[in-house]
């Protein structure tokens, strides 16, 4: 839809997109890892959003904004860091195998740490631990646990389903619970004050 | 993907996205396994220390106002004087005005939408938190058929959809527009899917979701079909093309 009447785009985008502006950034810092670089995300998903305003549904804005947001963010990180995107399309390998085969789903880890070690995790370690989560963990960990979306708006966000929503988030958090939970963080050169 | 492992299921119990009667399952299993119930704990740990440490933080400062002007709401060189074009805060607050009177139709998509639309939710959520989402539980459709009879005047279209991932749960009597009318009610993995059936009425401009619900809905024979489910569209399309495309069993 071509914008005939512009006064009317940029009003409904004020009301519609910035409004969840933190939200959009929030999002874009944990996927691109990088305050500076979340802002050009950012930046760059707001004139996709003022452009695709006419398509928006008025149902959810937050979960449409973040979905432009999160495609941008994966355009970014293709051009940056490509790295960790090849790693996306392995890990959706490995996880697809593994529920074909049944079972195992979520096998318990080797060490199970006391709740009461996990509840005392700084900032600076969770943030760690989380920015060394694949993507799909982690934007999925971060949708729910940092951004307070529910499995729906998330399965909407990411474009998979509800039961790999559940299964991603239930990963990510065993992964955190491990990495917290067992003592020193593997950067400890760099630990301490 | 095992959806019923409780392993599973505790995140999203502990996240309050299970039905209640998997949280009622689950919560037996949590009572019954000591090694579930360290892990509701760590997983509850893990949530908490997030919510304390990582708290939410704004957009950067000058974010928005980069934004603004990259699309013209605001005159790049002058970010802070009131400027003859109305800051986006201002354009809000009118949008806000005029979609509450009504006066500009360009407006009118932000609107709620058809009231059927909204009714067929509604029932579905309330379904949900019922300790029962149907009157008549049975996976045989003629059960659930005859059930009806009596109940509401023509008798609602009811096929077999298991072999398709979509078994029958039972049925209800659900009211749109102040008539009752049925409601099958199907599954797919762990999620309920709501069919209102409502005849001589015609779907008006088709909702896709509400509330976060998926809505799929279709006229056939002068009977308007309404599915509402949190299942992905994708799935709740299936099921629509599935139940459309089954034998009209009578």
């Amino acid at each position: 839809m071509g914008s005939l009447n512009s006064e009317d785009d940029q009003a409904r985008f004020a009301s519609v997109v910035l409004p969840h502006l933190a939200d959009a950034y929030a999002l874009a810092r944990w996927l691109t890892g990088d305050r500076a670089d979340a802002e050009d995300v950012v930046q760059e998903a707001c004139l996709r959003a003022f452009r695709g305003i006419g398509g928006f549904s008025g149902v959810n804005a937050r979960a449409w904004l973040l979905t432009i947001v999160r495609h941008a963010a994966y355009t970014w990180l293709g051009k940056n860091r490509s790295a960790s995107l090849v790693m996306v399309d392995d890990l959706e390998a490995v996880e697809q195998k593994q529920a074909s085969s049944g079972g195992g789903a979520l096998e318990q880890g080797p060490q199970t740490p006391e709740a009461a070690l996990i509840a005392k995790a700084d900032a600076r370690r969770l943030e760690a631990a989380i920015a060394e989560l694949p993507v799909p963990f982690r934007e999925t960990l971060v949708l729910r646990d940092v951004q307070g979306l529910d499995y729906r708006e998330i399965a909407e966000v990411t474009k998979v389903p509800i039961g790999t929503v559940m299964s991603r988030l239930a990963r990510a958090r065993r992964r955190l619970i491990e990495r917290i939970g067992t003592g020193e963080p593997r950067g400890r050169a760099r630990g301490g004050a | 993907m095992t959806p019923t492992d409780p392993r599973l299921l505790v995140h999203a119990y502990l996240d309050g996205e299970l039905d209640p009667a998997h949280a009622l399952e689950i919560e037996r299993q949590l009572a019954d396994d000591p090694a579930l119930a360290a892990e509701r704990e760590r997983v509850e740990a893990l949530r908490r220390a997030i919510a304390e440490q990582l708290p939410r933080e704004g957009a950067p400062p000058g974010l928005a106002r980069r934004i603004e002007a990259a699309i013209g709401l605001r005159p790049v060189s002058a970010p802070a004087r009131s400027s003859s074009r109305p800051s986006w805060r201002a354009l809000a607050a009118s949008v806000a005005v005029a979609a509450f009177l009504g006066s500009s139709a360009t407006w009118l998509a932000l609107s709620p939408g058809p009231a059927d639309a909204d009714r067929v939710v509604a029932n579905h959520m309330r379904a949900l938190m019922a300790t029962q989402p149907v009157d008549v539980g049975s996976s045989d459709r003629h059960t659930v058929k005859p059930w009806f009879n009596g109940r509401i005047p023509e008798a609602p279209r009811v096929v077999d959809l298991a072999g398709a991932g979509f078994p029958l749960v039972g049925g209800r009597i659900d009211v749109v527009g102040r008539a009752p009318v049925a409601t099958l009610v199907y599954r797919h993995r762990q999620h309920l899917i709501s069919l209102s059936e409502v005849p001589g009425r015609t779907i008006a401009a088709p909702e896709r979701q509400i509330a976060g619900y998926n809505i799929v809905s279709w006229t056939d024979d002068g009977v308007a079909y309404w599915a509402v489910s949190d299942v992905a569209a994708a799935d709740l399309d299936a099921f629509a093309k599935a139940f459309r495309a089954a034998e009209p069993e009578r």
